[in-house]
């Protein structure tokens, strides 16, 4: 295994005493097969690799009606003549498993491209019961899908399903128990055709899992695997089927298979001229008009700045880093908790310097509990829960469109957005993540740029909130992100060798977001995001502690500050620097905190804040760039990273002091 | 079943990729890749899914 291994749930669910019937869910992929599987089977799952090759197949038990069922998930397929390993191992399932009952599920906004294979398991006699799922999307864009007409035209048991929403589950359930083997309905293919089929399909003697008509118009479309298996159970009967086949495959050259599908299609079309209805203006919704504004330059552009204003600025900024942080920070630690606290300790331990661990300057209880509860808790709430509330809705791809063309001129494509975006959340992950991007000269910029210039969600929230507060300043920090990331970035693909590749991706739809989506994503993120900070928060208290205590700290800052003097800031600046080298979003709260007590006026605060965004990555962030990118190009990007922080602090102050901007 | 946060791809927990833990975070990221895009995706609390479990339960 990779880096990335593939989770398994290996509690096998022993299905009961007696007759457990055999049901497989096939169709195409991206159909919700597996959303199916999931809904029926629940946690019992046991994932497999198909005998002999290395697709991964998964089983598990359904229980209803009083029976117990085997469910089999098995890999997408689009016909029965296989291509693919995955449509190879569906259809030996088919052969070999015999299943009580196939269920076919496809896409209801697709019918006319799926609706030909289910003819193909409807001509090979498989106990059919077909699934036309996410029937609610259907209905979205004014589909009308006469289902139960449907059922009548093909002679099988039909469900108009949304098993993403539990839609039609009972349904589907009450038919997959219900199921009796019946008489199955023929569609009839051309004369010439039907009479080629006949030919050999009268000529096999032996039964199979497959209609005899089936194996016939398989081996016509040169099935060897098929022809295999009828020669092995024909024996002596073979040789004139072989001939049969041979002669019809001759005769008919390269067109029988197109022929058969062109065949299929129409029979389709006959099918669905009366079972769907498609409106003569079709009804574009409010969330097709904004995909289209979204991707658009013109338009795309100012509605991300209007989602940035009142997502980042009022949400996050305004409310989440402001009065949240006032609340907590301000009240609660400052106010009511930190004095309780420091009384309650120094009450019990009566020497200084242990007091000091605990409820000193940079105490674990004082500053490192009041940092990641008052401070970043409620910024990364707020920062979360904005992030689910557009992830949810299907934004992000269009982003990546939107972007795509900006992205090119800095080596990248549209699909850099992904680590770009989750950057925003934590840049130790997203580095990470460079690696899906398709080139290495690919994966080296975006690395680049998300140690220099994506500031993680807690960061940011703290960045966001301090400048708020002062007018201009928000808008010389963002002009200074932007401009550096794309001049850095732009730099950096003219001095890489290599090509940028092609970017395309098919757009999900854009949806109304779900609350209960949004809150359990907002409530995962933040859960993990604490239980990563606490422990870390802790531990920087207590080396700074040591340090402290050791005289090392003093050493530091005093070593610190000429760099410091140099970009016109004071010297107590320098312990958000190194505060910052432990983790980005820590080093933000230490700007915070000096911000409170009034040191920083609006220039000096402004260019600490371009210079802590741009500084060094935490010790995390670039422990994964060396394991990513390998020492050479880390260290490379760290001392680049931290030269350009303070080379652009330094040129930032000296503009503000020569303009007096701010 | 997790539905993909950035291609809106559908997949259940066990077909997705995991975090290998590497990172050094404590426990890894506790994200599930999504096997078509690669984009992270939360993974679904062990509370919520009992909660969720129970419900659907109640519902068979």
């Amino acid at each position: 295994m990779g880096l990335f291994s593939r989770g398994k749930n290996r509690n096998i669910q022993p299905g009961e005493a007696g007759r457990v019937k055999r049901v497989a869910l096939v169709g195409n992929p991206n159909v919700g097969k597996s959303a199916l599987f999931n809904a029926l089977t629940g946690a019992y799952v046991t994932v497999s690799n198909y005998p002999g090759t290395s697709v991964e197949v998964t089983r598990g038990s359904a229980h209803f009606n009083g029976e117990t069922f085997e469910i089999i998930d098995t890999p997408g397929m689009y016909a029965l003549l296989p291509i693919t390993e995955e449509e190879r191992v569906a259809r030996e399932i088919l052969l070999n498993e015999r299943p009580d009952v196939v269920v076919h599920v496809i896409d209801a906004r697709n019918l006319e491209r799926m609706l030909p294979m289910t003819l193909q398991l409807i001509d090979a006699a498989l106990p059919l019961v077909l699934v036309v799922n996410i029937m609610d999307e259907a209905e979205r864009i004014g589909l009308t899908i006469d289902i139960p007409l449907l059922a009548e035209k093909l002679e099988i048991p039909v469900i108009g399903a949304a098993t993403a929403r539990k839609r039609g589950l009972d349904e589907i359930r009450q038919a997959i128990a219900g199921y009796r083997p019946g008489r199955h309905v023929l569609f009839a293919y051309s004369r010439r055709m039907e009479g080629d089929i006949e030919r050999v399909a009268g000529m096999i003697r032996e039964d199979y899992p497959l209609s005899h008509r089936s194996l016939a118009l398989l081996m016509l479309q040169r099935d060897d695997e098929v022809a295999a298996l009828v020669r092995t159970r024909e024996g002596e009967n073979w040789p004139p089927i072989d001939e049969q086949v041979k002669e019809i495959v001759y005769n008919r050259r390269e067109s029988f298979h197109l022929d058969l599908t062109m065949e299929r299609r129409s029979i389709v079309k006959r099918l669905l001229s009366e079972v769907i209805r498609i409106p003569d203006r079709r009804h574009v919704t409010l969330g097709e008009r904004l995909s289209t504004l979204s991707v658009r330059p013109l338009t795309g552009v100012p509605l991300l700045l209007v989602v940035l204003y009142f997502g980042l600025y009022r949400f996050v900024g305004e409310f989440g880093a402001g009065t949240l942080v006032d609340f907590l920070e301000g009240r609660l630690f400052e106010e009511l908790f930190n004095p309780w606290i420091t009384g309650v300790v120094k009450g019990i331990i009566p020497w200084a310097i242990v007091q000091e661990l605990f409820v000193g300057e940079y105490g674990v209880i004082t500053l490192g509990l009041r940092y990641a509860v008052g401070i970043i808790l409620p910024i990364v709430a707020t920062f979360f829960l904005f992030f689910s509330l557009l992830e949810d809705s299907g934004y992000f791809p269009r982003l990546a469109l939107l972007v795509d063309r900006v992205f090119k001129k800095i080596g990248l494509t549209g699909r850099a957005v992904i680590p770009m975006v989750l950057g925003f959340g934590c840049d130790t992950m997203a580095t990470m993540v460079t690696r899906t991007l398709e080139t290495v000269r690919e994966r080296i910029i975006a690395t680049l740029l998300l140690a220099l210039a994506i500031p993680c969600s807690a960061q940011l929230g703290v960045i966001i909130a301090l400048l708020a507060k002062v007018p201009g300043a928000l808008a010389v920090w963002s002009i200074c992100l932007l401009l550096i990331f794309l001049l850095i970035g732009f730099l950096a693909a003219r001095l890489m060798p290599g090509e940028t590749p092609m970017f395309y991706m098919e757009l999900p739809p854009m949806r109304m977001p779900q609350l209960s989506n949004i809150v359990t994503k907002t409530y995962t993120r933040m859960q993990w995001y604490f239980i990563e900070i606490l422990p870390l928060f802790i531990l920087a208290s207590v080396l700074l502690w040591l340090g402290k205590i050791t005289g090392f700290f003093v050493r530091l800052v005093d070593w610190m500050t000429p760099t410091m003097h140099a970009l016109g800031l004071p010297k107590e600046v320098t312990v958000a620097f190194i505060f910052g080298f432990f983790r980005r979003d820590y080093g933000a709260a230490g700007l915070y905190d000096l911000q409170t007590k009034g040191i920083l006026d609006p220039r000096q605060l402004t260019v600490a804040a371009v210079t802590l965004t741009l500084f060094i990555p935490c010790v995390a962030q670039f422990l994964i760039m060396k394991k990513e990118r390998g020492w050479a190009v880390s260290l490379g990007i760290g001392i680049f990273v931290t030269t350009l922080a303070f080379g652009s602090g330094w040129l930032l102050n000296q503009f503000l002091l020569a303009t007096r901007l701010l | 079943m997790i539905r993909c946060g950035y291609c809106s791809h559908e997949f259940a927990e066990d077909e997705g990729i995991r975090s290998c833990g590497k990172c050094g975070k404590p426990g890894g990221c506790r994200m599930v890749r999504c096997p078509r895009c690669y984009y992270e995706n939360p993974e679904e609390p062990k509370i919520l899914k009992k909660i969720k479990r129970l419900f659907e339960g109640e519902n068979r």
